[in-house]
């Protein structure tokens, strides 16, 4: 090789940079994402610290009990629901639940989800027709009749609820990447693997997941938002969890739907909390999205 | 007068990372019935060439200097609402993907009628009568039947002539065709390039080809200009090029491309390495670090086109190949009768 | 139709590739709820060739053809639906598991497409060792200067193990892939297109490269691609395939000065020669019409619907024999003599005076 095409060669090559490193450093400069990473750090901090910011404890009555709830003020900076509790603690400790059910049902929903997606994608043929002929069962029942009807039938508690969430998850991921895999699964690299003789299961391991997980990653950030919302949505119902010390947002604004005119901030607050969260969980998302996006193109 | 006439036509295309010096000067004139070839390899800026004289470069691009005169018109001073009439009515233009140049969701029929009613006013019954006029001509067998289909009905020589349809469908002055050929198969490709030529025959038309293809340029074009890293680095009737090319790049090209009837024991001689990076303009000759003639000057100051042998030959070369040298392109062998 | 491979005094077969008779069909499914088998793309419909050992064969033909599908069923990347496949006498045509896995360390693949042969998440030291660990033959260390070795072979820079495929030119990474091809030191090649995707003036490069690595590490290749020219200038010999069949099997040089194949010869005819006066002066065969589809090709002689010699009898309805004759071509046309002789002219398809062909 001539010098001419050494230089040539290493004028291209600055540092070593796998794709993960460039999407690293192209979500680093993406604004909107960053101010999604803020909030959701901000979530986060919340929630694993709540005992230590918390002024009260979520159910301690340290106020009157009212039907006319005090707003923000006199000590409490979100005011006091019906029972004399502290608002903001409250909230605190409801960030705790969220987030385990956002990290919980999408762990669920994952775990399944991407066991049936690789099966229809990488199996093919009769499996896959059956899996996905069951996951559009799934997906043609609204999810949240799915997720009341797996409640009713396992019961109230957080991690029935999580459960029953989760489920209803799985038909997404797996649709999901059982399409990334049907794109990845004709791919010359593939190809390449085998014709150099990598057998099926580190085929499907080392080439073909690595690079069909991409889509799958940014949909799992937007599912837990959506999984947040929908447990705050089975509150809202009265399906959620069944102790009603749990400080769980939903069921907080559910609670208090009546009081609008009279003690909004007890609706207006928790639904701050979750929309901030979710528009934070979302920015994330669509921010992953772009940062992985246009190396899945090249 | 000629009827295109561009001078110093000079793209950058405006990125967050980097500038690139896409298109760095050139300069050309296109007479009415003449074949004019533009060869290069991908990124020396020939395609951003002509997408600039039609003023449909995409975001990042923009025309950084030079006059394109059409007629006593510049058009890189129009307003894209003049540009859009001149567009399609008096130049056309050939894409190498028929694919995505053609509205996969409208039926070819009313693809060709859109443009005759928009540049022609032509009436609903003209037109079509027109448009199958137009599919007979470029070859298009049952052309009226074949009104109601979709472009992916079609094959892809197909569709290629469909594009020529529509591209003279008003009887432009002017064709442009970037890389019209790539895409398809190499029988269907004489195909077109037949059609091409007996269209420009016919029309008087002045035909831009613009493709990496030597062999193509030369079984079309009578005059070609070799582009590289934005310039034309050399430019002369086909003819002269091919069989006394000047610069260094234009033999290094020739003596790389494997001939269909050369002697099987010519050696390839590969130009050494590689195309340069174009988001740093220096002074010099971009090609000096590849070739094997350069000396100082070249890397110092940028030659400048100018006359060499005959006032149609034009290198832009300090250290013009001599005859001697390109002599070693390949000698064909002469095919035998049975 | 094909002699037995003749066993060579070393031992070694002359063959290191004989295919005969190959079908490759690939089933049309449709149906709404269960899909049926509805008929197929018969990709590859009967082919039979040999590679000699040492030698480059070239496999020419347009959209359609099959070739690429021929050169993966060679590899055994794809099963043939019909025919057999012998490498170095065994026949590999329905070999599997350790079998097929341990036949693979003998033929490798380059591919056309530089930026997806290559694994975007692996670096090149990762993608260049893999064949070795997964056959075992080498790890950690020794399989790292393997690579090196390799890399340096292949001309590319000494770091760039470390690096990502996205980081290099498409001359870069057909280099890539080649040093993977090569890693396991096979005895047969499949390139398919591997010079299609570059620059002009790279392709030289490469082109000189797979003929240094050649002779260099006793390799044999099947050369697919449709450029002609490249084909020409590397192959010894060339396969022209139209349509799944092959039309005409002749030694290189043979095959343009004497093209005697109807579609050979408009083929070579409708390859743009760089040389302005050449393409003024040579003669044209214009096909007219396009390449029928595989899923439904023309009955009897598959060219017969552009063949400017097209004959009533037997083109339309008997599938030609691919014949060997004496002046070392092999044909498949029912009137390879008359038309050499004259005595069957060619005509364009839009006039209906015939015209003269020249040979």
């Amino acid at each position: 090789m001539s010098i001419a095409e050494a230089q040539a060669a290493e004028l291209s090559l600055e540092r070593p940079s796998g794709l993960w490193r460039d999407a690293f450093d192209r979500f680093r400069r993406n604004p909107a994402a960053l101010v999604g990473v803020s909030l959701v750090l901000i979530f986060t901090i919340a929630a694993i610290f709540a005992p230590q910011i918390a002024p009260h404890p979520p159910n301690q009555q340290v106020g009157p009990l009212s039907t006319n709830p005090a707003g923000p003020g006199g000590g409490h900076v979100m005011g006091l629901d019906e029972q004399g509790r502290d608002l903001f603690s409250r909230l605190l400790y409801g960030a705790r639940l969220s987030l385990l059910v956002g990290i919980v049902s999408v762990g669920i929903g994952l775990a399944i989800g991407l066991v049936f997606g690789a099966l229809a994608g990488y199996v093919g043929g009769w499996v896959d027709t059956v899996v996905m002929r069951v996951m559009d069962l799934m997906l043609s029942i609204p999810s949240l009749l799915v997720a009341i009807g797996l409640v009713t039938l396992l019961g109230r508690g957080m991690v029935q609820i999580m459960f029953a969430v989760g489920v209803t998850t799985v038909p997404i991921f797996a649709r999901l990447l059982r399409g990334s895999i049907l794109g990845q699964r004709e791919a010359d690299y593939v190809l390449a693997a085998r014709s150099v003789g990598v057998p099926g299961r580190r085929l499907l391991l080392g080439h073909i997941l690595p690079n069909s997980i991409a889509p799958v990653i940014v949909q799992a950030t937007l599912t837990m938002a959506t999984a947040i919302i929908e447990v705050a949505g089975l509150s809202f119902l009265g399906l959620g969890p069944g102790d009603p010390s749990l400080p769980e947002w939903g069921k907080i604004m559910a609670d208090n739907a009546n009081r609008l005119e009279s003690a909004a901030h007890l609706v207006l607050f928790p639904g701050f909390a979750i929309v901030l969260t979710t528009i934070g969980i979302n920015l994330i998302g669509d921010g992953l999205r772009e940062a992985i996006d246009p190396k899945l193109k090249s | 007068m000629p009827l295109l006439s561009v001078r110093d036509l000079e793209v950058r295309f405006f990125t967050r990372r980097a500038t690139i010096h896409a298109v760095n000067g050139i300069s050309f004139d296109l007479d009415a019935g003449q074949t004019l070839g533009i060869v290069g390899e991908s990124g020396c800026g020939k395609s951003v060439s002509s997408l600039a004289i039609l003023g449909i470069l995409p975001k990042a691009g923009r025309v950084t200097g030079g006059r394109v005169m059409f007629g006593d018109r510049d058009l890189l001073t129009l307003k894209d609402s003049a540009l859009r009439e001149i567009r399609g009515r008096d130049i056309g233009m050939v894409f190498q993907d028929p694919m995505t140049s053609l509205n996969p969701v409208l039926k070819i029929g009313r693809q060709i009628t859109e443009v005759l009613f928009k540049h022609l006013r032509m009436d609903k019954h003209d037109a079509i009568r027109e448009a199958i006029a137009l599919l007979e001509r470029v070859g298009i067998p049952n052309a009226s039947d074949r009104l109601d289909d979709y472009p992916h009905q079609f094959s892809g020589g197909m569709r290629q002539r469909v594009m020529i349809a529509m591209a003279i469908a008003c009887r432009p002055q002017i064709l442009i065709a970037d890389e019209p050929t790539t895409a398809l198969d190499v029988t269907i490709q004489a195909q077109i390039l037949d059609l091409l030529k007996g269209l420009v025959e016919e029309e008087g038309m002045g035909l831009i080809l613009i493709t990496h293809d030597l062999g193509v340029v030369a079984g079309v074009c009578e005059r070609t200009h070799v582009m590289y890293a934005g310039r034309f680095v050399e430019a002369a009737p086909t003819d002269l090029l091919y069989h006394h090319p000047r610069h260094p790049y234009t033999l290094g090209l020739l003596r790389s491309v494997p001939r269909l009837d050369a002697s099987q024991k010519e050696k390839l001689i590969p130009i050494p390495g590689a195309p340069p990076d174009l988001t740093v303009l220096g002074a010099g000759c971009s090609f000096a670090p590849r070739c094997p003639y350069a000396t100082d000057r070249s890397r110092e100051v940028t030659p400048v086109l100018e006359e060499i042998d005959d006032p149609s030959h034009l290198v832009a070369c300090w250290n013009p190949v001599s005859d001697a040298d390109a002599s070693a392109v390949a000698v064909p062998v002469e095919r035998g009768r049975s | 139709m094909t002699e037995p491979s003749r066993t060579l005094d070393s031992g070694r077969q002359e063959n290191l590739v004989e295919v005969e008779d190959l079908k490759v069909y690939f089933p049309i499914r449709s149906g709404i709820v269960i899909e049926r088998h509805v008929g197929d793309v018969k990709a590859v419909d009967g082919v039979t060739f040999e590679i000699e050992r040492g030698e480059t064969l070239g496999l020419v033909g347009e959209s359609g053809c099959g070739k690429t599908t021929a050169g993966r069923a060679v590899l055994r990347l794809l099963e043939p639906t019909d025919g057999h496949i012998r490498f170095d006498g065994q026949d590999i045509s329905h070999l599997s598991g350790g079998d097929l896995r341990r036949l693979r360390r003998r033929m490798q693949m380059v591919f056309q497409d530089p930026y997806s042969s290559l694994n975007p998440r692996r670096n090149v030291t990762s993608i260049v060792q893999e064949p070795l660990r997964v056959h075992g033959i080498a790890k950690g260390a020794e399989a790292e200067e393997r690579v090196q070795r390799l890399l340096e072979v292949v001309g590319l820079p000494l770091n760039a193990g470390n690096r990502y495929p996205h980081e290099f030119s498409g001359g870069q990474r057909q280099r890539i892939g080649l040093a993977r091809a090569l890693a396991l030191n096979p005895d047969l090649i499949v390139a398919d297109e591997p010079v299609s995707a570059l620059d002009v003036s790279i392709q030289a490069q490469m082109i000189n490269l797979l003929e240094e690595l050649q002779d260099e590490f006793d390799l044999t290749y099947l050369f697919i691609a449709h450029d002609l020219a490249v084909v020409r200038h590397i192959s010894n010999r060339i396969a022209v395939m139209y349509l799944g069949r092959i039309m005409e099997i002749a030694p290189s040089a043979r095959l343009y000065e004497r093209p005697l194949h109807p579609y050979t010869k408009a083929l070579l005819s409708a390859v743009p020669i760089p040389d302005p006066h050449v393409e003024s002066v040579r003669e044209r065969i214009l096909l007219t019409g396009d390449l029928p589809s595989p899923r439904n090709p023309p009955t009897g002689c598959r060219f017969h619907t552009r063949c400017p010699f097209a004959q009533r009898e037997r083109c339309p309805d008997e599938v030609p024999e691919l014949r060997r004759l004496d002046t070392g071509h092999t044909v498949a046309c029912h009137y390879v003599e008359e038309i050499e002789s004259g005595r069957i002219t060619g005509r364009t398809l839009d006039t209906t005076d015939p015209v003269s062909v020249p040979g």
